[in-house]
């Protein structure tokens, strides 16, 4: 399923550690409109826990996360 | 049962220990049980006084400092230090998560400004959010509570200048490599490691070291626990402002109070001296030490023990800050204890038993802790505090 997401935009966030990953992604929220879907890419682990809950929180749609080469793809639907 | 049955529940049970998160409120209890037991056993825990240590060694070792410090392998402050990091590295390779990652130019600039500022700030404080604040407020001393007033203030100012930081620099998108590998025997490793530290502690044992070799133990315990729990003392005051979760300052909470009531009973017991851990920094150092370090521990995006055990996972900006910080606290801290002027600017040691006696003290400092948690829960809710950029 998290195979065939089509982001809108895509969030380098690799290398950031907390909370760096969680405010760029605020940012670039806030310049997206309803329904876009953004996808994040991290290396940090503590973003796994922190996005999905930051999501929830702020009442946007975590939509799911796919590992790949060293890093993570994460991807969250905006309300 | 069956050998495929029991291989099973070996499997869950070391998929729940490293593959999963522990929940903040378990090892919030946990770090405060290590806490009580490890003063119990010898001292407090703390972390700066262990990087100063290392920071005095470098310093000296440059021909800077004359007089040499502790040796690092005897001194208990290194020790816990030095087992933080150990049991923070064994941890995530048995999690599968040691890699080394790198991050852009600007965040390692962070990871070194944030790291000098701490060390000023816990100079001042006389520890780090853990010796300042958290093992303070448990030897019943008044600075500790002022530290953590410093700490919300100095984190609030810190939160700010990120939301600046991302309207007016530009840094780019991140981009930085991350260098993992050997995922397949990464436990085993991790086995190895953690092994290694129980080796270690045997070996002082046969020295006559024993103290030592079980503070170094006590100090892996921490890193374990901390690591596996993401637990980060700086989201229990940054986060208040930044996304209102109160899942942190709930295992807080618990660790603290585990940790007040068994400092109380160790001290009122006369088990343990009254005055150890009960910094002289009433109310200067406390206070203006805790705002600094409040700002550099959300600059570094790592707290005292937060830097220490991310450096453990392989993280090269944690790396420079506890680097900086080692340097500079014990820079600062020298510098103070030679100038009596300074020295007194600090403080004196508050021990709060005698103003109020044993009973009235752990009375106030668990409400107050209480409101803390009603107030972060609240906040939760209502999101009060949270300040947008």
């Amino acid at each position: 399923m998290v195979d065939e997401i089509k982001p809108d935009q895509t969030l380098d966030a690799r290398g950031l550690s907390c909370p760096m990953p969680i405010l760029k992604t605020k940012k670039a929220i806030e310049k997206m409109k309803s329904g876009e879907i953004l996808e994040i890419l991290g290396t940090d682990p503590g973003t796994k826990n922190d996005l999905p809950s930051f999501a929830k929180k702020a009442g946007h749609e975590f939509l799911g996360l796919k590992e790949d080469q060293g890093f993570t793809r994460f991807y969250i639907k905006v309300k | 049962m069956s050998e495929g049955e029991l291989k099973g529940i070996l499997k869950r049970g070391y998929g729940v220990i490293f593959y999963e998160n522990w929940p903040i409120w378990l090892s919030g209890i946990i770090i405060g049980i290590l806490s009580v037991l490890c003063f119990a056993w010898g001292r407090p825990w703390g972390v700066a006084g262990g990087l100063k240590n290392w920071g005095d060694w470098i310093f000296y070792g440059l021909g800077i400092y004359s007089k040499s410090p502790e040796p690092f392998f005897q001194s208990t402050n290194s020790l816990l230090t030095l087992g933080l990091l150990w049991g923070a590295f064994g941890a995530s390779l048995m999690s599968k998560e040691f890699a080394i990652r790198f991050a852009p130019k600007w965040e390692l600039l962070k990871g070194c400004v944030g790291g000098i500022i701490m060390g000023v700030g816990s100079a001042m404080a006389g520890g780090c959010n853990v010796g300042g604040f958290f093992s303070a407020t448990s030897a019943l001393s008044l600075s500790g509570l002022l530290m953590m007033i410093g700490l919300f203030v100095g984190a609030y100012l810190g939160l700010r200048y990120l939301y600046w930081e991302l309207e007016h620099i530009s840094t780019g998108q991140g981009g930085a490599a991350s260098t993992s590998g050997g995922q397949a025997v990464q436990p085993y490793l991790g086995a190895l490691v953690l092994l290694g530290s129980i080796v270690f502690a045997y070996l002082y044992a046969q020295e006559a070291l024993t103290r030592q070799g079980v503070l170094l133990l006590f100090g892996v315990a921490f890193g374990i626990t901390i690591q596996r729990a993401r637990f980060c003392f700086v989201r229990g005051f940054r986060d208040i402002f930044m996304t209102a979760e109160a899942e942190i300052p709930k295992g807080i909470t618990f660790a603290i109070l585990i940790s007040i009531l068994g400092f109380a009973i160790l001290k009122w017991a006369g088990l343990r001296g009254e005055e150890v851990y009960v910094p002289q920094a009433f109310w200067f150092g406390a206070l203006v030490g805790g705002i600094i370090f409040g700002f550099g521990m959300v600059i570094a995006g790592g707290c005292g023990s937060g830097s220490v055990w991310r450096a453990g996972e392989g993280q090269v900006k944690l790396m420079l800050a506890v680097l900086f910080f080692a340097l500079s606290t014990s820079l600062t801290e020298n510098w103070i204890n030679n100038s009596e002027r300074l020295l007194k600017l600090m403080g004196t040691s508050v021990f709060l038993p005698n103003y109020l006696g044993y009973f009235w003290t752990v009375v106030v400092l668990c409400l107050f802790f209480l409101l803390y948690l009603i107030v972060a829960v609240w906040n939760e809710k209502t999101e009060k505090f949270l300040v947008e950029p």
